[in-house]
């Protein structure tokens, strides 16, 4: 998929005039919408979504609720730890496969067989080996984010050009040494949109396997809420997931932007772009 | 009386100034440019690179707004794009989606005219270029001096009056740049139009044009306008001629004293 | 395409004695394959044997390999196969036309394009599975529910990969257009559309996955209609894993079809994109 980016081009001078004041106005519209849907013209069913007064009254009932904390704690830990899993793993063998053609020849097809499998469909079989814990929550996120990591891994560090390479060579430079000071950082951008691809993804493993079961976190959570009819406080931890989503997506923006500073910048003439 | 039997020029570039940016951002790319070109000639737009070639060659072209002064073509003032006007890029520009007669047909398209009026004379421009036997393989199965080539006969198709060229052959080799050159001179001479040519290459200036206009940078002006009075057709022997390396020499000069 | 031969290329040099048929081997990587899964296929025969795990949790291959063989000959599940895949279809097919109707929408003013981008992030970062119980709550465990998560979950793709695509053409490019007068609907139709259409092409095919997944996953969660999901998860509580790894691999195989087929089919309708290229290459 297209990576979507935080645009991080100067600031204009004409704030008032830039797209971002139709981002800002589009809030109230979009509240005001849920707002109208929910209470005025009743819709859509409250079973679904209610309305904006009792989720935001939820809020406080949810949080404060007892060993909320640690159900949080227990989902972050599960995504975290999934996400370091397979990350590592898919970084590991993208390297290992990139630097034979042989390996590549022979193991590529498999893993790349791995980009076509719903994933989920296995949570079934992790259950079943592993329980209900928190170690199978980790593996079904991690074989989760695996391949995204893997994928880009592996076409990023085929990306150094011909000619950078040949100077590597001509410099005697050893294998280990092109890989690190050429390949890696020539791959780094690529890597990024897998892991950002692999976070998100770690993320849809683990709620999906707390869903299917589990004895705790936020998914537990949620269908807790789910079969007392509580519907604002489902709504309350959907946001807390959007919260999450967001600071991941973020963290890893900003690690990216501080750290892979020589990312290619396209040149754009904007005058000439806008008609 | 004398002064009557000159012609109109085809295009009158009227004081024309360009700011990009505003503010403590501002910056100026072209200064108060004062240009005629006249019908049927060659001209040649020379300077350093950023000096405003490109945007001067764009606002002749309707494609970029002049923040001062104004661009008659043909006796009418230009503000906005002119089918008699034909530009080339730096890059081909050639859709990869697209054969190579396709990419050439693509303007009859945009006027929403006939496509089958116009194949015969695709292909003569295809055949004069030397490229007709590529005329369905796809851009990206041809060279780049191949595509820079087809490119020409795309924007040849309608009889432009004015051609707008932007380094058409900077991103060839030497040997496909020189050739190409000579494609552009004879076709130009064949469709009986008016070039203007911008470059950063001296002796290419000087080689194709009948005048050469030579720019400063930053702000982008004219210094002056070379006679370049050599006859035509010119031969690349023409290149070792002491006349030659003489006006090379001059022009070279004016770049430099800036 | 095969109508004009492209540039020549170097002929081939005079054709040297062959390496025999075992250098071949031994070169290649065709024993790194054979060595590979016959070393898998004889850790899963005979580890679950030595007593180290439960028996029942981990068959052996030649028990996976009958169960597989028990599970075609009972063809009960050919209707799990047919509900599941019209589920993925549909979701699919309405996926794709929302998020391609949301992308030109939003995506042919850069203006828009960059008004809307801090809320595409918002919807990627949400997981959106997390509506999978109130859907199900909603809609019942029929196939509505189903196709409801499925649709959600696949057009983002589709939206994100059309917006970005429109956006793809270079200054050039419009420049090129420009010059020649072209009106906004001719500049969508001939630059912007065939420009993005291979980045559609990649977001239509993750799509397929994405349904595929939704799907999938509403099935596991919802009970009674059936699909393939269901029918996993009903021999996982029944711990009947040969049974178990049998409709896995049905699923595994079903998929790696379908994207086979949608490979294909995007090689044929944009085979000007890079990658088609380097692919028949
Ligand atoms: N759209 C634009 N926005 C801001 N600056 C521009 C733009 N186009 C050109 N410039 C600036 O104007 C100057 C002249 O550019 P250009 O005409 O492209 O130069 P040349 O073609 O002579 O190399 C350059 O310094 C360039 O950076
Ligand atoms: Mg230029």
């Amino acid at each position: 998929m297209a990576q979507i980016a935080v645009d991080s081009s100067p600031k204009k001078k004409n704030f008032l005039r830039s797209p971002y004041m139709l981002t800002i106005a589009l809030l109230p519209i979009i509240l005001a919408a849920w707002w109208l849907a929910t209470t005025v013209t009743k819709s859509v069913p409250a079973i679904l979504l209610p309305t904006p007064e009792s989720v935001w009254i939820a809020f406080p009932r949810v949080l404060g609720a007892d060993g909320f904390g640690d159900q949080v704690l227990r989902t972050l830990t599960e995504i975290a730890g999934g996400f370091a899993l397979g990350a590592s793993v898919g970084f590991f063998l993208g390297v290992l496969l990139s630097s034979s053609s042989r390996l590549r020849a022979a193991y590529l097809p498999f893993l790349s067989a791995l980009e076509a499998i719903p994933t989920v469909i296995l949570a079934p079989i992790i259950i079943a080996w592993i329980g209900f814990g928190i170690e199978g929550k980790i593996l079904q996120a991690a074989i989760a984010c695996f391949y995204a990591v893997f994928i880009t891994t592996l076409s990023g560090l085929g990306l150094a050009e011909p000619n950078a390479v040949a100077l590597m060579k001509s410099l005697r430079a050893s294998k280990w040494q092109t890989m690190v000071k050429l390949r890696i950082p020539t791959a780094l951008p690529v890597i990024f949109g897998g892991l950002q691809l692999g976070a998100t993804t770690a993320i849809i493993g683990a709620i999906v396997s707390e869903f299917i079961g589990a004895t705790g976190g936020l998914g537990y959570l949620m269908l807790r809420y789910r079969s007392s009819f509580d519907t604002a406080a489902y709504w309350v931890i959907i946001f807390l997931f959007l919260v999450i989503g967001l600071v991941v997506y973020l963290t890893i923006w900003y690690i990216e932007k501080r750290f892979v500073f020589w990312r290619r910048i396209e040149v754009t003439r904007p005058d000439l772009e806008k008609q | 009386m004398t002064t009557m039997t000159q012609t109109a020029p085809l295009v009158r570039v009227d004081g024309v100034t360009k700011r990009f940016g505003s503010g403590d951002k501002e910056m100026v790319a072209l200064s108060g440019l004062n240009l005629e070109v006249r019908e049927g000639e060659f001209l040649s737009l020379l300077g350093p690179s950023g000096c405003g070639k490109s945007t001067a060659l764009n606002i002749m072209g309707g494609l970029l707004e002049a923040t001062e002064g104004t661009v008659t073509f043909s006796g009418e003032q230009l503000t906005e794009p002119n089918r008699h006007i034909g530009m080339m890029f730096q890059q081909a520009v050639m859709f990869p989606w697209r054969t190579t007669l396709e990419n050439v047909l693509l303007p009859v398209e945009i006027f929403g005219e006939k496509k089958k009026d116009f194949i015969p004379k695709a292909e003569e421009l295809l055949e004069m270029v030397g490229i007709k036997d590529f005329r369905d393989s796809y851009p990206w199965q041809l060279s780049g001096g191949m595509q820079q080539r087809a490119a020409l006969c795309r924007v040849l198709l309608h009889d432009p009056k004015l051609l707008l060229l932007d380094e058409p052959c900077g991103a060839l080799d030497e040997f496909t740049r020189e050739s190409m050159n000579q494609e552009l001179l004879r076709l130009q001479d064949y469709a009986k139009s008016t070039a203007v040519l911008v470059t950063h290459n001296i002796t290419e200036a000087v080689f194709m044009s009948d005048r050469v206009a030579v720019m400063s940078a930053r702000p982008g002006r004219l210094v002056d306008i070379i006679e370049v009075p050599f006859d035509r057709p010119r031969r690349p022997d023409l290149q070792t001629t002491n006349d030659f390396i003489k006006l090379v020499a001059k022009a070279r000069q004016m770049l430099e004293l800036q | 395409m095969t109508t004009t031969a492209p540039p020549p290329t170097p002929a081939r040099s005079a054709p040297t004695p062959g390496p025999t048929w075992w250098e071949r081997f031994r070169g290649g990587s065709a024993w790194i394959v054979i060595t590979t899964v016959a070393v898998i296929i004889a850790f899963w025969e005979f580890f679950p044997q030595t007593g180290l795990v439960n028996r029942v949790l981990f068959p052996t291959f030649s028990e996976t390999v009958a169960a597989f063989v028990q599970l075609l000959g009972g063809g009960y599940w050919w209707d799990d196969l047919a509900k599941t895949m019209s589920a993925v279809a549909i979701a699919w097919v309405i996926g794709v036309a929302f998020g391609f109707t949301m992308g030109v929408v939003l995506g042919t003013s850069p203006f828009m394009r960059q008004a809307i981008t801090p809320y595409a992030i918002a919807v990627q970062a949400l997981p959106k599975v997390v509506l999978a119980p109130l859907l199900i709550g909603w809609l019942g465990f029929g196939p509505e529910s189903k196709i409801a998560l499925a649709v959600i979950i696949c057009f983002f793709p589709v939206w994100i990969d059309t917006m970005v695509g429109l956006a793809l053409p270079s200054a050039n490019e419009f420049k090129l257009m420009k010059s020649l007068k072209a009106s906004r609907w001719q500049v969508f139709t001939k630059l912007q559309l065939p420009s993005a259409l291979p980045m559609i092409m990649v977001g239509v095919k993750h799509a397929l996955l994405l349904a595929f997944t939704g799907v999938i996953v509403a099935e596991i969660l919802s009970a009674s209609d059936g699909g393939l999901g269901k029918l996993t998860k009903e021999f996982a509580s029944q711990l009947n894993m040969g049974l178990v790894y049998s409709v896995v691999t049905i699923v595994v195989i079903l998929s790696i079809t379908l994207v086979s087929i949608a490979d294909v089919i995007e090689r044929r309708v944009v085979f000007w994109s890079e990658e088609s290229r380097a692919r028949r290459k």
